[in-house]
């Protein structure tokens, strides 16, 4: 107030306190208000529903997550020979030929689609050296094909932009499976595994792959430099990074029921080093449910605030019969026994 | 230093070179953006942000995009700067309005219209009736033959009546065109903000014959801002102009205060500062081990081999940015407008409005409400703070006999009347001084009636009684007053008046009749300034003794005096007088000397009573802030007795033998120290007694307890609840406040005068009321009201929710930054310690800015108790004094609450999305809407009374969140693109929202189930009795009965150690030690501390019933 008034006619101050205030109920914060209390009635039966809610629920969501069939086949020691995994990487590294038969024996019955996932572990793909890599506008279009500042040491290649270029891309994950059952093959659908949002807009249909894994070192699977990248499936999944070190990524699809006791031979060429930072890799055949793959956690979780809540619910009501307290008991308000008096 | 000014002379004033351009703008167009900057970045909180945000440029480290901080930052920023740039543009219109009013002045005996900013120093300017002044003249002439015009000085002091101004002396009798010609030179100090003093000469040049030097005083002036009122027209020269006005000077802009929450919010954040850098350091070394022992493995990463040299900086700082959050930029503003608000809700309140003159209340400072809710010590002034300032006369002495006794009102005593009409001498005399020895205007108003225009209420009120009685004070006409008394007309020459300072407490005036020419001293004043210049043969007995009768009754006392001069004797007192009031430096002092020559022998004519009422409901209030805790200290100008009185009678202290008054009093140190010591002993033996204790000082004693017996006064001040000062100066005011301040107490200081001006400012609370002795109080305040009683609504209702909300407000805003924080923290072990953010630019930025500040701001119409509740229960105000919903302990229960719900958020999302499913952008939108679920479930838990208000925002809220984020994913380019929609259609999200909701929420509602019922706090306790409709409003007995003594209230200490008042989140876990939390954030730090230091005060340190009061 000092500050202000001067030289002018009035003191603002002084004009200002002459005004009647105006009576709203908001002005006087007398809007009308609702004022819960916790009564032991209102709290017990609050735990009992939410317990009672929440228990089927649990039974539920297990009951999705174990309709799902799910068959995992650990394969990235026992695809190295044994007179090569002493140095595993040396023999990961080296040229030659690294197929690699599997046999999966399928344990109940799989429903069409099957979904054939390769899963890493101890791999972070959420590294911040490893994520920041990558560039989406390069990816979009071809105009900005040299826009590949962030993509830094994958960028350029004796002068020339990478296309798709960075850490992500360059680490493609590029093992291969082909499954047969009782010799005859199972064919793999390795079509619109991507999200359709990616195809669509993030990887361009004029995009091309430019020298992509043509500097040295090399890291993953190699492009065909024909195909755009929104056809590019493969990459497009890589490149949804993942967000924990243990990741599925889905390598395609079965379209065929597999029966129970079946036996499915796998070839797979074991090409991806995982060796060097003792990662795993593991082949994922599963099923789907409406919640999705294989996951107890929801339907445990549930099982136990479920329960909590319950055994909350029963506490408080023994609580309120043994030790009855009335609300607002005045002979707790003494003054003169307590602070502030 | 002086300055000259030459009157009518361009030449000469040049060197003064100064327009009188206004300018109360605080920036220029070119300055404003660097200034601004400069002022916002001088916050440490600012530095920090900016800090931040210059870190997120480098690319290498920033884990979001740079935008997630300069956004909000830039947001933030220009929320301030065009607030002030909204101000500074209204300062500066109103600037020119005043700059380019047009005014008359006279050039070279040219009358010419200009406008105001461009009058230099030495232009005599011209006003008409209700001219604003537009600088600061000194008077050369005015319509009135005499030389006399009125101003009102409304805008400058506050006061509403009318003053006199008259020319100086050497301008009399100066004729029109003459005026317009004049040369001469004044001789000024340099410009000061004094506007009581205006200490310069003036000398006319030829052809002037009066060429002497001419005192000039404040009387001479017409400064800046007062209005030309009753006069039809004046001129004067421009002395001070522009901003060196005397208007111009003691603006300023005043320091911010800074609430007691305040403080604890910034030591918080140092606090979280602090655990940010060690969360830093932590993980910064974590992942330069990793780097170094994993990473390396990890080919894909491709980590160079060679590194730069600032390598090992690289993580940590980007741990730096990620953690920057845990700081919310967004709590300043928050609090800024939270603040705002509750002001805005005190001018507001219908409640709070003078009936009488509709004046509504005015929080003139809007940041510190909270600090309302905290006070623990009340200063108040007592006439026209307690008292109406209505002063009506009611009895008198006369010669020893009692007048009004009977009945109670003197003017209707038949004694008295009868004595005037047999024109008893004492009587008529008595009438004489009571009409004409004051400074009081009469003006005939339009009906023939008189008004008084009176700067003292007192005068007023005895000119009025004079009237009343037959001696009526019909007219001033420049020096010359007209009496009638009973038909027949007196007149009276004025021929010097004695003015009443505070250090003499007595006027004077020296009058001739015009009859007889007899010159004659009437004087007025306090008794011990007047009784000890009686003259020699003169009892005064009786007349102490009717003083002392009549302040018994609570009644204020003059005594009239008298005194026939011989012309030689006044002649040579004269010539001393004029000397002394034309000197320049320490003039008042010198004045006061020569008075004092004047005023001896005098005849003491007796004693006139005036009655100063109560103000409605102030026994009331007083009674209720005393139940909430608070201290009443009263602190007045009066007499002793009549202070005491006052107190009685407003609850202030009680009667005996319930109370106990212990004096202190003693004109030597010996005298003080034997007092104190004595009352200090009795303070602390009866502290232990059911007694309401209370010591009387004057301000003679405290002048010397303050001054050597510091100590031994401070103890006493924190021992005794209730204190009454009288005699005390303003400056004495202001000294006690801060004896108050500097024991670490809250002080609340209230009045209405211009007296209380310095404790109000010093105070951490100055609250003025708008009253009858000008608007001084109230403009130098932080708060005005209209009344009194106005303070508990103020202090009960205003200031406790102010502090509750802003105490879940502010915690609530670290609660939501640590909880993203410390989600991003968890992620890092799992993203090999590289500093990745879970979440993206977007969200980081949107989560502070909007997701989480509307729903809690909405908490300010939040009530946890009825008004009513609060009123009857005032006790329950130390939760707010003792800082028991924002401290330490509370924060620490809320920051575990944000620890607890980041795990749930955290393992949740990380194993309800695994596998298949972890893909980044959907996981740290999985996460995200965790977030904001169990936030907007926590500010509904939080909420005490839910009003429409309140479900928009907090449910609003939630749905603003998914329409913000479905906006997002509809932007191909957004790296968010489908995710929301894809997420939205998954069951496997809702149910994973669902569950975070159930296990977040699910303990804490228990728990604070627990807490409500089985360990409730006294709130809790209302509001389950107000709610239930309960037994609460039988509770009767515990409104009505007697203040409970202070045994009681400490004695149980027992009840303290039980576990009773283990408290719910926000109350301190320590509550054990209230002390503690009360105390937390004194000088003395911590609990230990403090009690050792209250032992140091006092040997007998079981006595303190005083500082148990928060027991």
């Amino acid at each position: 107030m000092s500050s202000g008034g001067g030289g002018s006619s009035e003191p603002s101050g002084v004009k200002k306190t002459s005004k009647r205030p105006k009576y709203s109920r908001f002005t006087q914060q007398e809007l009308p208000a609702c004022k819960p209390i916790l009564t032991p009635s209102w709290v017990i039966l609050t735990f009992l529903v939410a317990g009672v809610v929440f228990i089927p629920l649990g039974v539920i969501c297990l009951f999705a997550s174990q309709g799902v069939v799910e068959i995992v086949d650990r394969y990235d020691t026992d695809c190295v020979p044994e007179s090569s995994r002493a140095n595993k990487v040396a023999y990961i590294q080296s040229e030659g030929n690294k197929m690699c038969n599997r046999t999966i024996t399928v344990t109940k019955t799989m429903k069409h689609p099957i979904y054939v996932y390769y899963q890493l572990e101890n791999y972070y793909q959420n590294h911040r050296r490893y994520v920041k890599s990558r560039n989406d506008a390069q990816l979009r279009s071809p105009r900005e094909e040299n826009d590949v500042q962030t993509c830094a040491p994958e960028d350029n290649v004796a002068g020339h932009p990478i296309v798709p270029c960075g850490l992500v891309a360059w680490s493609l994950f590029n093992d291969t499976y082909q499954f047969s059952r009782n010799s005859e093959k199972l064919p793999v659908n390795k079509k619109d595994i991507s999200w359709k949002s990616d195809r669509d807009s993030k990887f361009g249909k004029n995009v091309y792959p430019k020298n992509f894994q043509s500097g040295a070192p090399i890291g993953g699977g190699t492009l065909d430099p024909k195909k755009p990248l929104s056809e590019q499936e493969d990459l497009i999944v890589w490149m949804r990074t993942a967000a924990l070190p243990i990741f599925r990524k889905l390598y395609g699809k079965i379209e065929t029921d597999l029966n129970a006791g079946d036996t499915i031979m796998v070839l797979l060429e074991n090409n991806y080093n995982t060796y060097s930072f003792n990662g795993e890799k593991k082949l994922v055949l599963s099923t789907t449910s409406w919640l999705g793959g294989r996951n107890d956690f929801l339907g445990v979780a549930y099982l136990t605030v479920g329960s909590i809540c319950l055994f909350l619910a029963v506490t408080f009501s023994v609580l309120y019969l043994v030790k009855p307290r009335q609300l607002g008991d005045p002979s707790y308000l003494s003054w003169n026994r307590s602070p502030g008096g | 230093m002086k300055r000259f000014v030459y009157i009518n002379d361009d030449e000469a004033s040049k060197e003064l070179s100064c327009d009188n351009r206004i300018s109360n703008t605080k920036y220029t167009l070119w300055n404003f953006l660097p200034k601004n900057l400069w002022e916002q970045f001088s916050r440490f909180m600012n530095q920090y942000f900016l800090l931040i945000a210059c870190l997120q440029l480098w690319s290498l480290i920033t884990p979001v995009n740079p935008a997630s901080t300069w956004g909000p930052l830039i947001f933030i920023f220009a929320v301030s700067a065009s607030k002030e740039a909204w101000d500074d543009y209204h300062r500066f219109l109103s600037d020119k309005k005043a700059n380019e009013k047009e005014v008359w002045i006279v050039k070279q005996g040219i009358k010419k219209h200009i406008q105001a900013q461009e009058i230099q120093v030495g232009n005599i300017v011209w006003l008409r009736e209700n001219d604003e002044v537009p600088c600061d003249l000194v008077l050369l002439g005015t319509s009135d033959p005499q030389g006399v015009c009125y101003v009102e000085t409304a805008a400058l002091d506050g006061e509403t009546d009318l003053k006199t101004r008259v020319i100086p002396s050497a301008c009399v009798g100066i004729d029109l065109e003459l005026l317009h010609r004049m040369k001469g030179v004044l001789e000024c100090p340099v410009p000061d903000k004094d506007i009581r003093r205006f200490d310069a000469n003036m000398r006319l040049f030829p052809p002037f014959i009066d060429n002497d030097v001419c005192s000039l005083t404040i009387k001479n002036t017409l400064l800046q801002s007062c209005y030309l009122r009753n006069t039809e027209w004046a001129c004067g020269v421009s002395v001070y102009t522009g901003n060196q006005t005397k208007l111009g000077m003691s603006r300023g802009i005043a320091e911010p205060k800074l609430t007691a929450m305040d403080a604890m919010i910034d030591k918080l954040t140092g606090a979280i500062f602090v655990f940010q850098i060690v969360v830093v350091m932590v993980l910064g070394v974590a992942g330069n081990v990793w780097k170094d022992t994993e990473a390396r493995k990890q080919w894909y990463v491709q980590y160079p081999e060679k590194a730069p040299w600032y390598e090992l900086l690289v993580i940590p700082l980007r741990f730096e940015l990620l953690c920057s959050i845990m700081i919310p930029i967004s709590i300043k503003v928050s609090l800024d407008l939270v603040k705002g608000l509750y002001a805005k809700f005190i001018e507001w309140d219908v409640e709070m409005v003078d009936q009488e003159t509709g004046t509504a209340s005015y929080a003139a400072n809007t940041a510190i409400s909270e600090d309302l809710g905290q006070v623990e010590y009340i200063l108040t002034d007592k006439t026209g703070t307690l008292t109406d300032n209505k002063m009506i006369f009611r009895r008198c002495c006369i010669g020893g006999t009692f007048y009004g006794n009977e009945n109670g009102d003197a003017l209707k005593d038949a004694h008295l009347l009868s004595a005037i009409t047999s024109g008893s001498t004492d009587v008529i005399r008595f009438l004489t001084v009571m009409a004409i020895c004051n400074t009081v205007i009469p003006v005939r108003g339009k009906a023939g009636d008189i008004v008084y225009k009176a700067q003292s209420q007192d005068e007023e009120a005895l000119v009025i009684a004079a009237a009343r009685l037959h001696m009526v004070f019909v007219g001033k006409n420049a020096n010359f007053l007209e009496i009638r008394l009973n038909g027949s007309t007196i007149r009276y020459e004025v021929l010097e008046i004695l003015e009443f300072t505070s250090d003499r407490k007595r006027m004077s005036v020296v009058v001739k009749d015009c009859q007889d020419g007899k010159i004659i001293l009437l004087s007025k004043g306090a008794d011990e300034s007047i009784l000890p210049y009686a003259c020699a043969g003169q009892q005064t007995r009786t007349i102490t003794e009717a003083v002392e009768h009549y302040a018994q009754l609570g009644l204020r006392t003059l005594c009239l005096a008298w005194r026939e001069l011989e012309e030689d004797e006044y002649l040579e007192w004269s010539v001393k007088f004029k000397e002394a009031s034309s000197v320049l430096v320490d003039r008042e002092w010198r004045i006061a000397e020569v008075c004092q020559k004047l005023e001896h022998d005098l005849y003491i004519l007796g004693v006139t009573a005036i009655e100063d009422r109560l103000q409605d409901g102030v026994p009331e209030t007083i009674e209720i802030l005393r139940k909430a805790g608070i201290n009443f200290w009263m602190l007045t100008g009066d007499k002793q007795n009549t202070a005491i009185q006052i107190a009685l009678s407003c609850n202030f202290i009680s009667p005996e033998p319930k109370g106990q008054l212990l004096l202190i009093d003693g004109k030597t140190e010996e005298d003080v120290s034997r007092s104190l010591e004595r009352v200090l002993l009795t303070m602390r033996t009866t502290t232990s007694e059911p007694k309401d204790v209370a010591f009387v000082i004057d301000g003679w004693a405290l002048e010397i307890a303050v001054k050597h017996y510091r100590k031994d006064f401070v103890e006493l001040a924190i021992l005794s609840r209730t204190a009454i000062c009288c005699r005390v100066t303003p400056s004495q005011k202001a000294q006690l406040v801060e004896i108050l301040k500097s024991c670490d107490y809250r002080t609340l200081a209230i009045g209405d005068g211009g007296n209380d001006v310095r404790m109000i400012q010093q105070a951490d609370i100055g609250v003025g009321i708008s009253g009858r002795e000008g608007l001084q109080a109230a403009r130098a305040a932080d708060y005005s009201i209209g009344r009194f009683r106005f303070l508990k609504r103020l202090i009960l209702v205003h200031g406790r929710y102010s502090y509750n909300r802003t105490a879940f407000l502010s915690q609530y805003s670290f609660y939501k930054s640590l909880l993203i924080c410390f989600i991003q923290i968890f992620f890092s072990f799992i993203s090999g310690v590289s500093g990745t953010s879970l979440f993206n630019s977007v969200s980081l930025m949107a989560y502070n800015v909007f997701y989480t500040s509307v729903p809690v701001l909405v908490s300010v119409i939040d009530k946890d108790l009825s008004e009513a509740s609060v009123m009857q229960h005032p006790q329950i105000l130390f939760y707010c004094q003792a800082g028991r919903l924002l401290n330490p302990s509370t924060f620490a229960g809320w920051f575990g609450r944000s620890l607890f719900h980041a795990i749930v958020v955290f393992v949740i999302t990380i194993h309800a999305y695994a596998n298949e499913k972890s893909e980044m952008e959907e996981l740290g939108m999985v996460a995200l809407s965790g977030c904001i679920w169990l936030q907007a479930f926590v500010v509904a838990q939080e909420t005490n009374s839910f009003t429409v208000l309140q479900h928009l925002s907090i449910w609003g809220n939630l749905v603003g969140f998914y329409v913000i984020n479905f906006l997002f994913s509809a932007i191909p380019s957004s790296g968010m693109y489908t995710i929301m929609f894809r997420l939205c259609s998954q069951p496997c999200y809702w149910i994973t929202m669902f569950l975070i909701v159930g296990a977040g929420m699910g303990p804490i509602f228990a728990l604070k189930y627990y807490r409500y019922t089985y360990r409730p706090s006294k709130i809790n306790i209302l509001q389950q009795a107000e709610r239930t409709g309960g037994p609460i409003l039988t509770l009767g007995n515990i409104e009505t009965q007697p203040r409970t003594t202070l045994e009681e209230e400490v004695s149980p200490l027992s009840i303290i150690t039980q576990p009773k008042n283990r408290s719910p989140v926000y109350e301190p876990l320590l509550s054990d030690s209230p002390n503690a939390t009360r105390r937390s954030f004194g000088p003395t730090g911590t609990p230990l501390e403090f009690f050792q230091s209250q032992s140091r005060l006092s040997s007998s340190s079981s006595g303190y019933s005083r500082n148990c009061k928060d027991n």
